[in-house]
């Protein structure tokens, strides 16, 4: 299959590079036929890829330029052949179409014109329709002469409608010459017609009077107003009344005279004039005849010369039916040269006619032709634009997509790649240009970084083996302080063990020993009294002695009761250590707070009848239930309360001794709040404070401020053994003189179901949190 | 991802190129011919809507035969004329009158209409006089819808179903016969009454008024005499009446062959009263005839302008005399002087808003106009004003002199 459009382009090359362009020696397989096109675009792009890139953009330009080119040429001629085409419309078509228009307008003048000279009622308007004529026939034929100088016009129809129209002309020329001639007949006529009226009075005016007077005459005899009365043989005879009878038969033809005179104007064949000529000869004959009868009177005289005009203006040369018949010939001879001018016109028209429609063809086929070339220009540019589209998509396609931005693409995506750490397949792009140069630079730096992240790993592993002796030696710092402490912790397990064997070994012997110095106090008392009998008759000195002996016995006696209480006491306090006791319960910790500190006012109270105290409570009433065992956390806000009792009380006494107790409120400030995921248990107290060597020790087994009887300092090592115990802690705040500050936090999730394990880990902590404890005083 | 994004956009650029290169194709285009401009009247060529009539000034014009009727009417409305405007027009504007010669011709009469409608641009016809040139020009009028006013005939054909651009001031013919017919019998008992007249519409509608008058008595003319117009050959028709021997003959026809009559019937021996009327009953009438006149009666429809107790006669000679030291004051100048009179009127009754429509309606609606004691009345199928006429008889001293009126100028 051949693919014309690479050859198209091939053949865009320049010479050089067309011979560069096969490759690997294929150069006679481009030049062959058998260019398939799965292989094309690579070899394509192996083509291409060996020359620069600025050449490759070059020639895709340039082959986009030249395919611009190449449509802007096709339009440029397809322009230029509409033009032509319009330029035969407007040279040729239109100027003979518009000499068609006016000669067909001309020609329709010149048909309508013969009629208007005919009916032309004078000279005047006469004469402006000739004007007309020459005019229009003036315009008809310079229109002939431009039609003649256009090409393509039928020269035979040409000459056809100039033969119609010089016989138009040639007939309305003799049109007009009569028209002309009947003008005089016109105004003859009219001048006969006012005669003929005037004649006719001027008759009337006499044969009425005188018919008048003969009649008159003949009945009366009066010939006259001042004449005498005729006598009646004279007036009522047969001459007098055959003179009557002439003047009337005179008058009757005068008038059928007239009449025949007057129908002559309105005949409208010459046939017709004949007949009516005919008739007033009849009457004129008639007349005469009887006017032979008057000739010698006065009316005779009168009348004669009127008659004469009258007789005339029927008979004579120019008379009415002379004018009346030349008129009606002349009408005749127009009627049938306007029928002939008809048919002349017609013709004339018809050929005129088809010069128009030749001429509209003419044009109609000149636009067709510039609407031909329109179109075809319209079409050639869209397939030259659409191929000039095509090609840059190509060009962009093969070269820049497939040649230059793969190429890109894969060197940058093989960039990346060794930018993400792969550096181990090497960069190879095909190809001599500026892409395969980058390439292979990328090699360089490739493998050059290959090496550089060895060594880089060498050093890592030292630094990591050196981080990990240093983690393992940290290990083994807190793996030897672990030590030390499950040392402690086993030594205090031994202890608590030994103390629990030790304390029931011990309780029988203190058991024993109170019991037995409570009784012999009563017998010393016993022997004081009867040693005070009378009876006993004994020396002063010997009285005061045996007073002094029974009086140490009593004491020594009361100081083994003492401190055989307090051993059985601590040994009490000792058995308490590590004893799981009480249950788990839902707790509302307000009401266990309230309880113990009611219960440790009350016993201070009780003890000591000038303990003063003022409480202010602060509970969170939102604080909900936590899940604890009572009794065991009841103790620890209970020896909490107590400390703070004690507290403030030590500072009540300080400040006595000072004399400044009055100034003093002694105040135990209790809170309890609900936060995030604990519940927090604050007390409070503004008495004598701790110092912050104290704050060290107060978790300290045995250790204590208070006088031996008061204390056994154990209270706050056990209550926290119990907080923790319930994963909760315990921290302290102080200022001396100030103001001490506890701080109980229980976690809100149950410590109850906590392993063993938890529970030493938890409780391995404590250390820790016994460092971070800010002070205590027990 | 690169490569659509390029191919996009190289594809919007292609096809923008494309919609630019359509855009240039379809700007060539084949030159289009201009539409017909379509034609605007000419304004000019519109009709005016009131020829003849400016800010200040009014134009009648006039046809008539410059014979002593025709003067006589045209100095009567000139008088008029000039006694108006002297007194400022009428609504501020001057009144004027064309006169032109028509010689009773009829062909003429038309020129002179054109004359009028092309040049003069008059706004009414007023005065003019004879009835063949009146009724000639009649159409034209009609047509341009020029007003007719007081024309001087006592015509049938200007008064019974005629169009409504004529307003006439005198009596007619027929009246004239009619009130004569009636005074004969009733006043004068007299029963056998002969009629001539002339041949032709003039003496025939005189004719048809006695015809009429004599018919409501259940009698007819005794004798009935009929001569040709323009001659004085009357003998015949004498030959038809004289043998009845009528108490009275009533004369329809113009003063010479009524002159004629006269003489012929005094010479021929035959004794009556002749009755003629207004056509006939002029000056000439009285010199023609000399001392046969005497007795000869005469209808009239102007008062005589000797009549002194007549007011309208009085205001007459004032006016004439202010116009003309020297005119004549007859019949004809006091039904001129009336006319112009009339004129005035209507275009008093229009103000401002004068035209020829208003003008014509304030006339035809006028219920009753006194004009110096000449009262004119119009009214539905009545375009006449006057009914008056009068019987004047002449003296023996040839002169007319007042017998009765026979019908009041209106009632």
């Amino acid at each position: 299959m051949k693919i014309p459009l690479f050859e198209t382009i091939r053949g865009l090359l320049p010479r050089r590079l067309r011979q560069l362009a096969p490759v690997d020696g294929s150069g006679q397989d481009t030049e062959s036929d058998e260019w398939h096109v799965p292989p094309a675009s690579r070899i394509w792009g192996r083509i291409l890829g060996r020359i620069r890139i600025a050449t490759q953009l070059y020639i895709s330009i340039g082959g986009a330029v030249m395919l611009t080119l190449l449509a802007s040429l096709v339009a440029w001629f397809s322009f230029n052949s509409i033009n032509d085409a319009q330029d035969q419309v407007n040279e040729g078509s239109v100027p003979e179409l518009a000499s068609a228009f006016g000669i067909a307008q001309y020609g329709q003048t010149l048909v309508a014109a013969a009629p208007s000279l005919t009916v032309a009622d004078n000279r005047q308007e006469f004469l402006r329709v000739v004007g007309e004529i020459d005019s229009a026939y003036d315009e008809f034929e310079s229109q002939m002469a431009a039609l003649e100088a256009q090409p393509g016009v039928d020269p035979d129809r040409i000459s056809v409608i100039r033969d119609y129209a010089n016989t138009l002309l040639s007939n309305i020329d003799s049109i007009a010459a009569q028209t002309d001639g009947t003008f005089e007949l016109i105004d003859l006529r009219s001048a006969h017609q006012i005669k003929l009226a005037n004649l006719g009075i001027e008759l009337d005016s006499v044969l009425v009077p005188a018919i008048d007077d003969q009649f008159f005459f003949i009945m009366t005899g009066f010939p006259d107003i001042d004449q005498n009365q005729a006598q009646r043989l004279e007036h009522f005879s047969e001459e007098q009344v055959e003179r009557y009878r002439r003047l009337v038969e005179i008058q009757s033809d005068v008038k059928i005279g007239g009449e025949q005179l007057a129908s002559a104007f309105t005949a409208t064949a010459p046939r017709l004039v004949n007949s009516l000529r005919d008739e007033f000869e009849a009457a004129t004959s008639r007349i005469d005849r009887n006017m032979d009868f008057l000739v010698g009177t006065q009316i005779h005289e009168q009348a004669q010369p009127i008659l004469n005009e009258f007789f005339a203006l029927g008979l004579s040369e120019d008379g009415i039916y002379d004018v009346v018949l030349q008129s009606l010939q002349i009408t005749g001879a127009q009627r049938q040269l306007l029928e002939s001018n008809r048919a002349l016109s017609i013709e004339l028209l018809a050929e005129v006619d088809g010069l128009v429609i030749a001429s509209q063809q003419g044009t109609v086929t000149a636009t067709a032709a510039s609407a031909q070339a329109i179109r075809t220009g319209r079409i050639l540019l869209v397939v030259i634009t659409a191929l000039s589209v095509v090609g840059a998509l190509l060009v962009i396609w093969l070269f820049i997509g497939r040649v230059l931005l793969r190429r890109l693409n894969t060197l940058s995506s093989r960039m990346q790649s060794m930018a993400e750490g792969d550096l181990e397949s090497s960069v190879d792009i095909g190809g001599q240009d500026e892409v395969a140069v980058m390439a292979s630079a990328l090699e360089v730096f490739r493998r050059h970084a290959l090496e550089v992240q060895r060594l880089n790993l060498v050093e890592q592993l030292a630094n990591e083996l050196q981080d990990k002796n240093e983690e393992l030696e940290g290990v083994l710092g807190e793996l030897r302080q672990a030590q030390g402490q499950i040392v402690l912790k086993e030594k205090l397990a031994a202890l608590g063990e030994l103390t629990a064997g030790v304390a029931h070994e011990i309780r029988n012997p203190l058991n024993f020993m109170n019991n037995f110095s409570e009784a012999s106090q009563e017998l010393v008392d016993e022997l004081k009294e009867i040693l005070e009998d009378p009876k006993f008759e004994l020396s002063d000195d010997q009285r005061s002695y045996v007073d002094e002996v029974v009086g140490d016995l009593h004491d020594n006696l009361g100081r083994i009761k003492s401190h055989g209480d307090r051993a059985n006491r601590i040994v009490h306090d000792m058995l308490q250590i590590g004893r799981d006791t009480g249950e788990w319960e839902q707790v509302d910790i307000n009401i266990l707070v309230d309880q113990q500190y009611r219960l440790a006012y009350h016993s201070q109270r009780a003890t000591d009848a000038n303990f003063n105290l003022t409480t202010e409570e602060d509970y969170d009433p939102n604080i909900g239930t936590v899940e604890v065992i009572p009794q065991e956390l009841g103790r620890v806000f209970l020896n909490m309360v107590a400390n703070a009792c004690y507290a403030t009380d030590l500072r009540r006494k300080n400040l006595a001794a000072e004399g400044q107790e009055k100034e003093y409120t002694p105040i135990v400030w209790l809170k309890t709040r609900r936060e995030e995921d604990k519940i927090r248990v604050t007390i409070r107290d503004n008495g004598v404070g701790m110092s912050e060597e104290v704050k060290e020790k107060i978790f300290n087994p045995f250790f204590t401020t208070k006088p031996p009887e008061k204390g056994t300092g154990l209270g706050l090592a056990i209550s926290n053994d119990i907080v923790r115990r319930h994963g909760g802690s315990i921290s302290v705040e102080s200022v001396p003189n100030e103001f001490t500050e506890m701080y109980i936090d229980i976690p809100l999730q149950s410590a109850k179901d906590f392993t063993a394990e938890e529970m030493a880990e938890a409780q391995g902590d404590a250390p820790q949190q016994a460092e971070t404890v800010a002070a205590a005083d027990d | 991802m690169v490569k659509p994004k390029l191919a996009r956009i190289v594809f919007a650029l292609c096809v923008g190129a494309l919609a630019l290169l359509a855009g240039c194709l379809s700007e060539i285009n084949l030159p289009q011919e201009d539409g017909v401009a379509t034609p605007e009247l000419d304004p000019a060529l519109r009709h005016p809507e009131s020829p003849g009539v400016t800010r200040d000034q009014v134009v009648f014009g006039q046809s008539v035969r410059f014979n002593e009727i025709g003067t006589g009417l045209q100095i009567g409305i000139e008088a008029a004329f000039n006694e108006i405007n002297s007194r400022g027009g009428v609504n501020g504007r001057k009144l004027s009158l064309i006169t032109l010669d028509d010689d009773y011709d009829p062909a003429k009469a038309l020129r002179n209409i054109d004359q009028f409608i092309e040049q003069d641009q008059i706004f009414a016809i007023l005065g003019s006089s004879g009835t063949p040139t009146v009724r000639a020009v009649l159409p034209v009028t009609v047509e341009e819808g020029i007003p007719v006013i007081a024309p001087y005939t006592g015509a049938e054909f200007l008064r019974e179903g005629t169009p409504d651009n004529v307003i006439n001031l005198r009596a007619s013919y027929k009246q004239e016969t009619q009130a004569v017919v009636d005074y004969l019998i009733h006043r004068r008992g007299i029963t056998r009454i002969a009629v001539l007249y002339q041949d032709d519409a003039f003496g025939r509608s005189g004719y048809a008024g006695a015809r009429q008058a004599l018919r409501t008595h259940d009698m007819k003319p005794i004798a009935v005499g009929l001569y040709t117009p323009d001659t004085n050959a009357i003998k015949s028709a004498l030959l038809d009446i004289a043998p009845a021997h009528p108490e009275a003959v009533l004369l329809i026809g113009t003063f010479e062959p009524v002159v004629a009559m006269i003489k012929w019937a005094n010479r021929t021996g035959l004794h009556t009263q002749f009755y003629t009327v207004s056509v006939a009953g002029n000056r000439h009438l009285l010199t023609q005839l000399g001392n046969g006149g005497a007795g000869v009666y005469a209808t009239q429809v102007m008062p005589l302008v000797t009549t002194e107790t007549e007011q309208i006669v009085l205001t007459f000679e004032n006016a004439l005399r202010a116009y003309d030291e020297n005119a004549e004051a007859n019949f004809y100048s006091l039904e001129g002087y009336i006319a112009g009179r009339l004129a005035a009127v209507g275009i008093a009754a229009c103000r401002q808003e004068l035209n020829r429509e208003c003008f014509l309606r304030s006339l035809q609606n006028a219920q009753l106009l006194n004009i110096d004691g000449f009262r004119l009345q119009f009214g539905e199928n009545d375009n006449q004003g006057s009914d008056a006429v009068y019987l004047t008889v002449i003296g023996a001293d040839g002169a007319y002199h007042p017998v009765e009126t026979l019908v009041e100028s209106a009632s």
